[in-house]
C-alpha cells in the first residue's frame, strides 16, 4: 500500500470507529424513518368514527345527508331537541356525540351558506371537509329536484377534466411534479453530505495543524498527497455512512410496512386518503374507487418505471464525489489557512454561499425545471452536483449534451480547486500564529 | 574522516520568501558518524534549512547531497525529522499513531511493532501502549516522539530541540540514546539553543545568523579560533607584586586575592607577547602554581560572533542611511 493509502486508511478507520459515527449512522434512518411513520400514524389516529347530531332547520335536509362508516348522523328529532341551544346543551351532557352540526333554514336559499359545528374535541380540517361536502352535496341534489334536472342530465354538467403530462419525444407519460421531488431529495443529500463532510475536512486539517504534527507528516510525504489523503478518506466516511443509510432505511420501512402498518404504504390506500374530499360529495360522477387505483397505479409507475433509477444513482455517485472533490478541497485550503476554528468564518461564508445557492435553485428546479437559472446552475459547478439531478429526474431525454458539458466541467473545476487547495495548504499547514488573509493567499499560490 | 564523503552537504542554498531572504548562499558539510549543531538565534534561518533537508520546501538554488548523491524523494526514509513544532493525534493510541507514523516512513507493520516495543521498554513506557495521547503529559508525549523519529533506523537524523519539554533524567536518557545511535552509525544535525548540550555532544557546529552561515567547523577548532590570549595564573604572593613584575604587553583582567600571600589572576597578553616570555617576567616576583588557557564557553562564542555580526551590519545600514539622507 502507497503512503497515500495509509493516510486514506488512517483518516477512515479512525472515524468509522468513532462511537459518534456508529451513533448517526443508526440513529439518522431511525430517525427518518421514525419521523416518517409518526407522521402518518398521527394522521391515521385522528379519523376515528364521528357520531354527529344534526338540526336541520329545513327539515328537509338531514334525511338526504349521506351516511357513512365514519360518520355517523342522527336528526335531532330522534332526540326531540328542536332547537339549537338545547342542541348544545345536550352535546355537551351526553357522550353519545361528538358533533352537533346545525344547518339554519336559509341554508338551501343562499348562494354562500352558513351552518355551524359545535365541538368537544376539536374536529381535524379532514373532517370539517367532509361535513361540508356532504352538505353541498345534498343542497345540489335537493336543488336538481327543484330544477327538474335528472342525476343523469346532472352527470353530464359536472365534467371532471384532467390534464396527463407527455414527454413529445419520449412519448410517455410523466408526472413531471413528483418526478422532480426525488430528484430533489437526491439533491438535498448531495447538499447535505457536501456540507457535513466539508466541514469534516476543514475540521481535520485544523486538528493536524493545531496538534502540530502535521510537520512530522510532511517529513514522510508530501502535502498534498497528505491533503488528498485526508479528503478520499472522508469521502469514503460520506459514501459509508450514506449506503449503510439507505440500507437501513430501506428495511426499516419494509419491516414496519409489512408489520405494523400494513395499509400505510398500500398505493391504493394512499390514494384513498387523498380522494377522500371527492369521494365524499356523494353523487356517483364517477366511480370513485378506480380513481383511487388510478392515482395508487400512478405512484407505482413513477416509483418503478418514471424514475430511470440506473442514470440517477449513477449520476448521484458522480455528483457527489465530483461535488464533494471540489467543495472539500477548497475546505482543506481554508483549514490549512487559519490556526483555529474560530477563524474560518471569513473564509467559509464565501465557500458555502454558492452551495446554499444551489440548494435554493433546487428547490426553485420543482416548479419551473426549465427556468434559466435552473439551467445555469446545472452546468456550473459550483451549483451542478445539487441542481442537476432535479432536472435528470424529470427526464434525461435531449439532457445528454448538458449533462456530460456539466459533468466535464465539474471534473475540470475540482482538478483546478485542489490544485489551488493544495498550494495554500502546503504553505498553510507550516504557518503558525499569522491571521492569514487572501492576499497572503494568494501569495502562497506563487511559491515555488 | 575529511577524506570521506560527508553524509550530508548543502551546497549554497538560497531560499526566499516572498522578498524576505531566509538562507543567503549557506554551505554546510556534515561528517558521516558526527553529531552535528546546527546553531543559530531565533528566525536565522535554521528551520528553513530543516525543512529543505526533509525536503518539505524546495531551494530556490544550491544543491543538497545525501551521501554524495543529489537529494531525492525515496531519501525520505533514511532522514529522522524531530520538529521543534511537534505534536501528535490527541485521540489516537499511542501504538497505533507510532505503527503508522513508522508505516509512512516505509517500514513494514510488523517490524514496526516488534521495533517499538524494544524502544516502549527501553524507555520504560510499555504500559502506555493503548493510550490515547490527551491522557499523556509533555514530557511523556515527547518520548514518543523521539521514539517515532528514531523507530526506522535513519541514517541521518535530524533533532531541533531535543531537549525541550524534558527534565534532567529524561534529558540525560535522550542525550545518550543519541550519542548511541552515532556509535551504532547514524548521523544526526542537532539544532538547538541550549548550547552547554552542544559542547558536551557535538562534534562539529555551523552558527546561522541573519540567513548567513557565519561560523562553522569542529567545536574544538572553533575555540581555538575564539580564544583569546587569556591565561588565569594562580600564585603565591601579592597581586601588587604581580602586577609590577613586568610592564607592557599584557593587560590585567582579573585580579583576585584569595589568601594572605595567595591570588589568581586573569590576564591577556597583547602585542604579540608569548606566554614564555611573560612567565619568565614574573617567575621572580611571585611563585607560580598553575597557569591555564582560558578557553571560550560555546554560549559565549555564540554570543560574540552574533552580536559582531550584527554589530557591522548595523555600522553598514547606518552608513546607507546616512547616505540616503
Amino acid at each position: 500500500m502507497g503512503k497515500i493509502g495509509l493516510i486514506i486508511k488512517r483518516e477512515y478507520t479512525t472515524r468509522v470507529k468513532k462511537k459518534s459515527f456508529l451513533l448517526m449512522t443508526i440513529l439518522g434512518p431511525i430517525l427518518i424513518v421514525g419521523f416518517l411513520v409518526g407522521a402518518i400514524w398521527l394522521g391515521q389516529q385522528e379519523e376515528k368514527n364521528l357520531k354527529i347530531l344534526v338540526l336541520d332547520d329545513t327539515y328537509v335536509l338531514s334525511n338526504t345527508l349521506l351516511q357513512s362508516e365514519k360518520y355517523h348522523l342522527t336528526s335531532s328529532q330522534d332526540e326531540g331537541i328542536e332547537n339549537i341551544d338545547d342542541g348544545k346543551t345536550f352535546l355537551k351532557e351526553n357522550d353519545q356525540y361528538d358533533i352537533f352540526l346545525y344547518l339554519p333554514g336559509n341554508i338551501v336559499s343562499g348562494n354562500t351558506s352558513v351552518g355551524k359545528l359545535f365541538y368537544k374535541d376539536a374536529p381535524s380540517s379532514n373532517v370539517q371537509r367532509h361535513l361540508e361536502n356532504i352538505v353541498d352535496g345534498s343542497i345540489e341534489r335537493l336543488r336538481l329536484k327543484e330544477l327538474n334536472i335528472s342525476n343523469e342530465d346532472y352527470s353530464r354538467l359536472k365534467n371532471k377534466v384532467q390534464l396527463h403530462t407527455i414527454d413529445v419525444v419520449s412519448n410517455e407519460e410523466k408526472n413531471v411534479g413528483m418526478r422532480a421531488g426525488v430528484g430533489f431529495i437526491f439533491g438535498l443529500m448531495i447538499y447535505m453530505f457536501i456540507f457535513m463532510y466539508g466541514i469534516q475536512v476543514m475540521k481535520g486539517v485544523i486538528e493536524e495543524k493545531s496538534n502540530r504534527i502535521v510537520e512530522v507528516i510532511v517529513s514522510s510525504v508530501k502535502p498534498f498527497e497528505l491533503m488528498m489523503g485526508k479528503i478520499i478518506g472522508i469521502m469514503f466516511v460520506g459514501l459509508t455512512q450514506f449506503i449503510i443509510w439507505v440500507m437501513l432505511s430501506l428495511a426499516l420501512t419494509t419491516t414496519l410496512s409489512l408489520t405494523v402498518f400494513p395499509d400505510m404504504m398500500n398505493p391504493q390506500k394512499m390514494a384513498e386518503t387523498a380522494q377522500m374530499e371527492q369521494v365524499a360529495v356523494g353523487i356517483e360522477i364517477e366511480p370513485t374507487n378506480s380513481e383511487a387505483e388510478e392515482v395508487g397505479k400512478e405512484f407505482q409507475d413513477l416509483i418503478f418505471n418514471q424514475i430511470p433509477w440506473g442514470l440517477m444513482i449513477g449520476l448521484f455517485i458522480f455528483y457527489f464525489i465530483g461535488g464533494y472533490l471540489l467543495y472539500g478541497s477548497l475546505m482543506a485550503a481554508v483549514g490549512a489557512a487559519v490556526d483555529s476554528e474560530t477563524d474560518t468564518q471569513q473564509f467559509i461564508l464565501p465557500i458555502t454561499a454558492p452551495l446554499i445557492f444551489g440548494y435554493i435553485v433546487a428547490a426553485m428546479a420543482i416548479e419551473n425545471p426549465n427556468s434559466g437559472a435552473v439551467e445555469w446552475c446545472s452546468q456550473i459547478p459550483f451549483t451542478s452536483p445539487i441542481v442537476m439531478l432535479v432536472r435528470v429526474s424529470m427526464g434525461a431525454e435531449g439532457l445528454a449534451l448538458e449533462i456530460i458539458t456539466s459533468m466535464v466541467l465539474l471534473v475540470a473545476t475540482f482538478i483546478g480547486t485542489t490544485w489551488v487547495a493544495g498550494r495554500i495548504y502546503r504553505t498553510g499547514i507550516l504557518m503558525y500564529g499569522k491571521k492569514a488573509s487572501y492576499k497572503e493567499m494568494f501569495k502562497w499560490l506563487r511559491h515555488k | 574522516m575529511t577524506n570521506e564523503t560527508p553524509i550530508f552537504e548543502a551546497k549554497n542554498i538560497v531560499k526566499e520568501y516572498s522578498g524576505h531572504r531566509a538562507l543567503d548562499n549557506v554551505s554546510i558539510k556534515v561528517p558521516k558518524q558526527s553529531i552535528f549543531g546546527l546553531l543559530g538565534p531565533n528566525g536565522a534561518g535554521k528551520t528553513s534549512l530543516i525543512r529543505i533537508i526533509n525536503q518539505i520546501t524546495a531551494p530556490d538554488s544550491g544543491e543538497i547531497l545525501i551521501d554524495g548523491k543529489p537529494l531525492q524523494r525515496e531519501h525520505v526514509s533514511q532522514i529522522g525529522y524531530l520538529p521543534e513544532e511537534r505534536g501528535l493525534y490527541k485521540k489516537m493510541k499511542i501504538g497505533e499513531q507510532a505503527i503508522y507514523l513508522a508505516q509512512l516512513k516505509g517500514m513494514p507493520k510488523k517490524q514496526a511493532k516488534q521495533e517499538l516495543m524494544l524502544w516502549f521498554k527501553k524507555f520504560e513506557i510499555d504500559t502506555w501502549w493503548s493510550k490515547k495521547v490527551e491522557e499523556l503529559s509533555k514530557g511523556m508525549a515527547q518520548k514518543i516522539q523521539f521514539i517515532t523519529t528514531v523507530i526506522h533506523r535513519p541514517k541521518l537524523l535530524i533533532l531541533d530541540e531535543p531537549f525541550s519539554g524534558f527534565d534532567p533524567i529524561n534529558t540525560n536518557l535522550v542525550k545518550e540514546e543519541i550519542m548511541k545511535l552515532r556509535d551504532e552509525g547514524a548521523t544526526i544535525i542537532l539544532s538547538t539553543h541550549n548550547m552547554g548540550s552542544v559542547e558536551e555532544i557535538c562534534d562539529n557546529i555551523a552558527l546561522i545568523n541573519n540567513s548567513k552561515k557565519i561560523l562553522g567547523g569542529k567545536v574544538n577548532d572553533v575555540k581555538e579560533q575564539f580564544s583569546e590570549e587569556k591565561y588565569i595564573i594562580e600564585f603565591k604572593g601579592t597581586g601588587v607584586a604581580f602586577a609590577n613584575a613586568i610592564w607592557g604587553g599584557w593587560e590585567m583582567v582579573n585580579n583576585e586575592q584569595l589568601g594572605k600571600n595567595h591570588a589568581k589572576a586573569t590576564i591577556k597578553l597583547t602585542g604579540g607577547t608569548q606566554l614564555n616570555d611573560f612567565l619568565k617576567g614574573i617567575i621572580n616576583a611571585v611563585e607560580i602554581e598553575s597557569v591555564n588557557k582560558v578557553i571560550p564557553s560555546m554560549n559565549e562564542i555564540f554570543i560574540r560572533a552574533v552580536e559582531n555580526e550584527s554589530n557591522s551590519k548595523k555600522e553598514v545600514t547606518n552608513e546607507n542611511t546616512n547616505q540616503d539622507g
